[in-house]
């Protein structure tokens, strides 16, 4: 195998990788995708733009409400006590929601990403196929 | 610690037993997939065959350790609501690790962290940066681990410590070192199930015991815990707030720089299946943690403050003593059964944690710094796989015997938070940046990585649960926080910044486009192997 000096090394991999990899020097000669290019594209700013729609508020989101819980349980250890419901707390209430706030951001991501994110996507990864035939 | 536990003479041979089938079964698959490994990608990736589905079983069994089961119950059963905490901070990481890394690393890496790191990095400082972060987390991980399979099986099944450290060393090896990635991800996969099906028998055993409502579980624990209501709220356990938000950062952070979980996002054929099985592995996490809370909970009804000095330190043996209760009690056949499952249920965990940290550390010796910098890409693959077996050797034996010279003195919760801490503080923004900022550079990475270890080892080294006496009076520098993470986890990401701000450097090796590019949509990213 040849030396590379950057980049994940051609360590005996298949020379049949997939389009842009460093096998592809050794490989069948095939032109490495234009990254500026597919970076400046509105498809490809698109993607990052509609992937950053739901990740950046969803993010701030779940910092915020789990912090919230760490101060809660650091400073108002009292209102934490507190009893919601026979004996249970104000305390468990809140975690328990950040169960809940796991489950729910994780499946709503998995259900944007397939609905919105995975069609961009493909699209894009299709017409990159096309121009390096 | 002693063995506490009233062992009754068939007891061993019991537990023994089912430890036998546990072994006999991880061995068989390891024999399996011996046979399946011979590539690189093979050794670190399992041939990047594994399923969205099975990669989420796997990731649970890599993250729940012996510590979340045994350690959190017996939290729980000590002081309540503050034992809680933990399972919160450990559940809500993987958001991180879903909405900023998964699909990305699976995009953008081949096997291990410093892949993505010395993409647009100069390959050899990124590397070696990545690997030390690497290794320092796997090290105090794989430490704490051993230590705490030692004190467990002693405990549990009366083998001394010495024997029961140098067993799981022993199993640990062989599945990494013949079964490579298939093999450590088939026994996280069995661990998890068997782990899941332990809890939620004991589960359900507990409700039908208190008669179905969970409700009525929350007032008996209260009723029979001598701190009353203050049981079911926080500051039983931690008294400084501080502590409690830097020890929250840690956890929420520290879970997205852990190389063994990370590594487990290149053994998937594409970035679908690393998503998916984030959703997966936070399914099964979740209720296992709600399932941890009926466990101590309903130690705590059952058990009653008796005991509390057979439960022992940190109350690891809470969970144990609950499964005995339940099955019968102490000397009964169904106790002796129910005692038996759920020690062999902790030493399949601790088996399948410890193999998960070996490979992630052969992978940033053999790959990181063997292949790619000491050989700088000039080695075959076959020697490569070759250097990652002997590197898995010597980083299981050091581990070791690290573990037996230090013995039961060693404190594992102070090496659990160290690595922790590493890991949010070094790994996990160097990172981040190297995939998200632009101006990002090698010397922003290698001063990063710098911040965050010397940091938080520092910090840690000087806390008071290093220096004996009442709060800080011990600490040379009056440091009193036991967790580092709110001071050091923003100087990791000041390192980053500065270094990256204060060097002229330009032209990177490759450009930010390429990784932005290829990490976002998945262009030109590794394939499976075809077998």
């Amino acid at each position: 195998m040849p030396a590379t000096t950057s980049g994940p090394p051609a360590s005996g991999a298949p020379p049949q990788g997939p389009i842009g990899t460093r096998e592809r020097i050794t490989g069948p000669p095939r032109r490495e995708p234009d990254w500026e290019a597919i970076e400046a594209s509105p498809e490809f700013r698109d993607l990052v733009a509609k992937r950053r729609r739901f990740v950046l508020p969803a993010t701030v989101g779940f910092l915020t409400w789990y912090l919230t819980f760490i101060l809660l349980a650091g400073y108002a250890e009292g209102f934490m006590g507190e009893s919601v419901y026979q004996g249970f707390t104000v305390g468990y209430l809140i975690a328990l929601s950040q169960f809940f706030m796991v489950w729910g951001l994780s499946v709503a991501y998995l259900r944007y990403s397939e609905r919105v994110l995975d069609p961009l996507r493909d699209a894009l990864l299709a017409r990159e196929e096309e121009n390096l035939r | 610690m002693t063995s506490f536990l009233p062992l009754a003479a068939d007891l061993n041979e019991l537990a023994l037993a089912i430890f036998g089938v546990v072994l006999a079964v991880t061995l068989g698959i390891t024999f399996w997939a011996s046979k399946r490994t011979s590539s690189a990608t093979d050794f670190y990736a399992a041939g990047r065959g594994i399923t969205g589905v099975q990669n989420g079983f796997a990731i649970a069994g890599d993250y729940m350790s012996a510590a979340s089961f045994l350690g959190i119950a017996g939290l729980i059963y000590l002081f309540g609501f503050d034992g809680f905490l933990y399972s919160v901070g450990f559940l809500v990481a993987f958001l991180t690790v879903l909405f900023l890394l998964a699909e990305r690393m699976r995009n953008a890496g081949k096997y291990t962290i410093a892949d993505v790191l010395s993409f647009r990095l100069k390959e050899e400082p990124a590397r070696v940066a990545a690997a030390s972060g690497t290794l320092a987390v796997a090290a105090f991980y794989l430490i704490a681990q051993m230590v705490g399979a030692g004190v467990l099986i002693q405990a549990l099944v009366g083998l001394s410590f010495s024997a029961s450290v140098l067993i799981t060393g022993i199993f640990m090896l062989c599945y990494v070192v013949f079964g490579g990635m298939l093999a450590t991800t088939w026994v996280q996969i069995v661990k998890a199930v068997m782990l899941m099906g332990a809890a939620t028998l004991l589960t359900v055993l507990v409700m039908i015991k208190i008669g179905g409502n969970p409700i009525s579980l929350f007032n008996q624990a209260r009723d029979a815990s001598p701190a009353g209501d203050a049981y079911l709220s926080p500051g039983l356990f931690y008294s400084n707030p501080i502590d409690t938000v830097s020890l929250g950062l840690a956890l929420v952070l520290g879970t997205a720089g852990l190389p063994h979980i990370l590594m487990r996002f290149f053994t998937v054929p594409d970035a679908k299946a690393a998503r998916s099985s984030v959703v997966w592995a936070v399914f099964l996490i979740g209720a296992f943690y709600v399932m941890t809370t009926a466990l101590g909970f309903g130690a705590r009804a059952f058990l009653g403050t008796g005991a509390e000095e057979a439960a022992g330190a940190g109350g690891n043996l809470a969970a144990p003593l609950l499964a005995e209760n339940l099955g019968g009690g102490a000397g009964t056949f169904g106790g002796d059964l129910m005692l038996a499952i759920v020690a062999a249920v902790a030493f399949a965990t601790i088996l399948a944690v410890v193999a998960g940290l070996v490979i992630s550390a052969s992978g940033a010796v053999a790959h990181d710094l063997w292949s790619n910098v000491i050989r700088r890409g000039k080695d075959s693959d076959h020697e490569e796989v070759l250097v990652a077996r002997i590197a898995a050797v010597s980083i299981g034996a050091i581990a070791i015997a690290v573990a037996i010279i230090g013995g039961e003195g060693l404190n594992i919760s102070f090496m659990v938070g160290l690595a922790f801490a590493v890991a949010a503080s070094a790994n996990f923004p160097a990172l981040l940046l190297a995939l998200t900022w632009k101006r990002f550079n090698t010397m922003g990475a290698v001063t990063g990585v710098l911040f965050g270890i010397v940091s938080s080892v520092f910090l840690v080294i000087m806390s008071p649960k290093v220096w004996p006496g009442p709060d800080s009076e011990g600490s040379p520098i009056g440091w009193t926080l036991s967790n580092p993470g709110i001071v050091s986890i923003p100087l990791g990401f000041l390192g980053c910044y500065l270094g990256t701000v204060l060097s002229k450097e330009r032209g990177n090796e490759r450009t930010f486009s390429e990784l932005n590019v290829r990490a976002e949509t998945g262009l030109g990213a590794e394939e499976a192997a075809a077998h």
